[in-house]
């Protein structure tokens, strides 16, 4: 949270920068110029009605009103406006009522006539000069709303990328602390062990190994997403073959696990195809069908449901396992498996990275993921949106 | 005299080429090794090696290089290892002329079986003619090229021309990867469409047609981004 603020800052400070002198000569320039052009256009349009109507008062005065909105619509802030309402009380005055020529302010009634006009002139001024005030205010909210939820979604990139590194070099050292270790006992100890035990490094070694491999593919898989955008390259793909690719994979590592894949009847021809990144989604598969393998407790087969609704596509994945701890729910996919100071206890096989690669790989497909305790076991679910081919 | 197949191996790193020397050498295959792309290309042309297990990233030249060198005069097998999220330079590399890819990190068992496949194919092209008819039976599925039937289970199986097209190919290629290009290529021709769409479609159709769980395919598999491999035949399986 601190950190976004202090993000706001620093983007707020730089934003309205002040207009230079130079710039403020220019606009006033500029707005003189245009009031001083729309006074003469009106005037002499004014001229001629006075020629051509019989009632010209009426139309003279709609015209200078008319002129009032074009200047306050033209210019910054409401002194033109108002310069306007003066001047054009005056020039009426001046050229078209009786003495021509000439300024009288005694005439009857037209005092009210010219009171009604510099009213209205100013009114209209301020008014819209407010308008435009409120209007301009209303945008910078806007924009500056846009740039509170951009810093938002900044800090939890990185917050996700935070966790991501500690997750990461927490699970790195401990498979290669155990690779090292199993296999320098071999080498120092070779004479010493019997079969047996040089078989159980041996194993440890392997299984340490491609763990790793399989950690080393996930953070593979994210660069896969681009950083700027966190989109990916899609293309339209079927399914079930990519559920059945990472199905095989998964049974490549868990020779003995078990896999029931439930895929909706559907009409020849119909075919379930989703713009994604296949090789992304696979991974999801895979992660969540080893961490039900790993961590459910559980031999019974895992079972895969695919589905679909009208706007969606839903994978899920059920174990008949021991189900996610309570507290852990909620934060499972956010590469915080694990708390601060709470040690492993089921070894350094955490859930961190993989979930968390999951949420991120989804997230890029503008997809959802979720998990819940069933009554036995777990469930993982994630759904991608059908999108038409560019 | 009985004589030993030959395997070259390109690959820069050390631990990788000495772990596939030591498998296949236990496999009763002959060994020759090259750490770099020129050493490689040279040893093509001088040892003339049954098979080439090469890698993609060599310090000195791009792999694809060799391969199209290679194809210029020779169609011996060559499989490429790859990484498994490159699936841009596997498709490259088959579109190239290799056999087959093999991802990284690889089993024995996997390799052994890759390279017994592209040895037996190479073969078969070799002798084309004398078996290239002969039906194709892998599980419960059989394919008879000559009346262009196929049978699940005892049952037959009733295909569009197009998805018969197709199987024919995969089972005809059997234990193979094909890229979708190829495929688009050999069965709608080469102007047809870039898009996969229409191959992804007939693919689905087929699997619904031929696998018990589409989920779960048994004799044609999905190798994403790349193509589609079909189940070895078993006929082929059984001997060189």
């Amino acid at each position: 949270m601190e950190d976004h603020i202090n993000i706001k800052k620093g983007k707020s400070a730089n934003r309205p920068a002040a207009p230079t002198q130079e710039e403020l000569v220019r606009s006033h320039k500029k707005d003189t110029m245009i009031s001083l052009g729309v006074f003469f256009v009106v005037t002499i349009a004014s001229f001629f009605f006075n020629e051509l109507a019989s009632d010209p008062m009426l139309n003279i005065a709609m015209l200078y009103t008319l002129g009032v909105f074009i200047i306050t619509r033209y210019t910054s802030g409401y002194i033109y406006g108002l310069m306007f309402a003066v001047f054009s009380v005056l020039s009426v005055n001046f050229f078209f009522t009786y003495p021509y020529q000439d300024f009288n302010f005694s005439l009857e009634g037209y005092q009210v006539t010219f009171l009604g006009m510099f009213i209205i002139g100013i009114l209209t001024s301020t008014m819209s000069s407010n308008m435009k005030e409120q209007s301009r205010k209303l945008l910078e909210q806007e924009k500056a709303l846009a740039e509170q939820e951009k810093a938002l979604m900044e800090a939890e990139k990185e917050k996700m990328r935070a966790n991501l590194l500690r997750a990461v070099s927490h699970d790195l050292r401990t498979p290669l602390t155990g690779i090292i270790g199993n296999s320098s006992t071999y080498l120092e100890m070779e004479h010493r062990l019997s079969n047996g035990e040089k078989r159980a490094l041996m194993e440890y070694i392997n299984n340490d190994a491609n763990w790793l491999l399989n950690m080393v593919e996930n953070l593979l898989s994210v660069t896969r997403i681009d950083n700027d955008t966190a989109s990916v390259s899609k293309s339209l793909e079927p399914v079930d073959e990519v559920v059945a690719a990472a199905v095989i994979q998964f049974k490549k590592r868990f020779p003995e696990a078990e896999v029931h894949v439930t895929v909706p009847e559907s009409e020849p021809d119909d075919v379930m195809m989703v713009m994604m990144d296949a090789m992304l989604i696979q991974q999801v598969i895979l992660n969540i069908l080893q961490n039900a393998q790993l961590h459910s407790g559980s031999t019974k087969p895992l079972e895969l449901t695919i589905d679909e609704d009208e706007d969606n596509v839903m994978v899920s994945i059920r174990d008949y396992g021991v189900g996610i701890d309570g507290d852990r729910i909620n934060d499972i996919f956010n590469g915080a498996g694990f708390k601060k100071g709470e040690s492993y206890t089921d070894g350094y096989k955490g859930m961190g990275i993989g979930l968390s690669i999951c949420k991120t790989i989804i997230m890029a497909h503008n997809g959802q993921i979720s998990a819940r305790n069933c009554e036995e076991g777990a469930e993982f679910s994630f759904s991608l949106p059908k999108e038409i081919e560019e | 005299m009985y004589q030993k197949l030959s395997v070259l191996i390109i690959e820069d790193e050390k631990s990788i080429s000495d772990f596939i020397s030591k498998t296949l050498s236990s496999n009763d295959y002959r060994i020759v090794t090259a750490a770099n792309g020129k050493d490689g290309m040279a040893l093509i042309t001088s040892s003339l090696p049954d098979l080439v297990l090469l890698d993609l990233g060599l310090p000195d030249m791009d792999g694809v290089e060799i391969i199209k060198k290679t194809r210029k005069w020779s169609s011996m097998p060559i499989i490429v290892i790859s990484a498994r999220t490159q699936e841009k330079e596997k498709v490259i590399a088959l579109d190239a002329g290799a056999d087959d890819y093999i991802t990284k990190p690889f089993g024995t068992n996997e390799l052994l079986a890759r390279i017994r496949t592209a040895i037996r194919h190479n073969n078969k092209i070799v002798s084309d003619g004398t078996n290239s008819n002969r039906p194709y039976s892998a599980g419960k599925l059989v394919i008879d090229f000559e009346k262009r039937r196929v049978i699940l289970d005892g049952k037959e199986i009733h295909l569009t021309r197009v998805e018969y097209k197709i199987v024919s190919l995969l089972a005809k290629n059997s234990g193979k990867v094909m890229t979708y290009d190829t495929l688009i290529d050999q069965v709608w021709g080469p102007y047809a469409d870039d898009n996969n769409r229409i191959l992804r479609v007939n693919m689905a159709n087929i699997r619904r047609k031929i696998e018990a769980n589409p989920g779960e395919p048994e004799y044609i598999f999905t190798e994403l981004g790349v193509g589609y491999r079909m189940l070895e035949d078993e006929g082929l399986a059984g001997g060189y």
